[in-house]
């Protein structure tokens, strides 16, 4: 078995809403690990996202520390560095269908809108860290990647940003205080600003695929 | 639609249902434990009843779905999924 930390504890950009992010790697169940406290995959899997080139494998590579290792060596670090991101497009066209169908959520439903909001600043996060991997020198996997990218950033108030990230940090770790409705309609009066943001996003990764 | 974005629209359903009910204090804002742990806390539900014990069910195996590899998951993605399917019934027949 081989423990990581990965994360913001490795960064050092925690904060109130930081969690720990602990990797335990491992070869079947094991009724010792705790899901809820740990990210739990086995080597073959880590192996996978490896020669995927996979955002994860990027991220455990760049920023990640060794806690605990059954054989006193480095597994990661053996794994070499992975292979070259290939997805960018892909992926940044899932982050931006799942925008969409939290939007679409948000504006059907009166219930459940908190998740909506939670579920966009998911995409909006991981969409720019797939952007910042696949078509820039300087991957970005910190909670507000999308704040990094320079002229590429996203262009929302910085209210509704943190509304957003509120509500990810509320469905997560269930911490914090709730999102009023005011907040709700807010927000959702800027959506089309991220969408915008979204789709550009995406042209460029296509562009930055062809060159 | 991909499996990650299945995800997330399979806890929406879920949460869709049990916040048909209007809780005391706050909605069920994710299907996190913490999440739930809050919910229950909130709004002094019985960590014990039917409903809690179904939902941190449902919660349980959408997570374990996102660890699995790819080779273990095409059978058992369409298992647990049929699962998560048949607790979200049951879900909201508990709702009522």
């Amino acid at each position: 078995m081989h423990i990581y930390g990965f994360g913001s504890i490795c960064r050092g950009d925690i904060s109130l809403g930081s969690d720990i992010d602990i990797l335990a790697i491992v070869e079947g169940y094991d009724s010792r690990i705790d899901p809820n406290t740990f990210s739990i995959y086995s080597y073959k899997r880590i192996q996978e996202l490896w020669r995927e080139g996979n955002p994860f494998a990027w991220h455990l590579s760049l920023e990640s520390r060794l806690l605990f290792s059954s054989d006193q060596l480095d597994y990661l670090k053996m794994l070499e560095t992975p292979e070259k991101y290939k997805n960018c497009v892909r992926d940044c066209e899932k982050f931006f269908s799942l925008f969409r169908e939290a939007h679409g959520s948000i504006i059907a439903s009166s219930n459940s809108r908190v998740f909506d909001l939670s579920t966009m600043f998911l995409s909006i996060r991981n969409i720019a860290t797939c952007f910042s991997l696949g078509a820039t020198e300087q991957p970005d996997f910190s909670r507000n990647s999308a704040l990094r990218l320079g002229v590429n950033s996203i262009p929302l108030a910085l209210d509704s940003y943190h509304i957003l990230e509120r509500a990810r940090i509320l469905c997560t770790r269930g911490y914090g205080k709730n999102i009023t409705d005011d907040e709700i309609d807010t927000t959702l009066r800027r959506l089309n600003e991220i969408h915008k943001w979204m789709y550009n996003l995406v042209e460029k990764a296509k562009e930055y695929e062809r060159v | 639609m991909n499996e990650f974005n299945n995800r997330i629209a399979a806890q929406r359903q879920i949460l869709q249902i049990v916040n048909r009910k209007r809780w005391k204090k706050e909605e069920l804002l994710g299907l996190s434990s913490k999440a739930i742990e809050r919910w229950v806390s909130v709004n002094q539900i019985n960590p014990e009843s039917r409903l809690v014990e179904l939902i941190v069910t449902a919660s349980g195996k959408l997570f374990f779905l996102a660890n699995k590899s790819q080779e273990q998951i095409s059978e058992e993605y369409k298992m647990i999924s049929r699962e998560i399917a048949d607790i979200s019934r049951t879900i909201e027949l508990e709702i009522g």
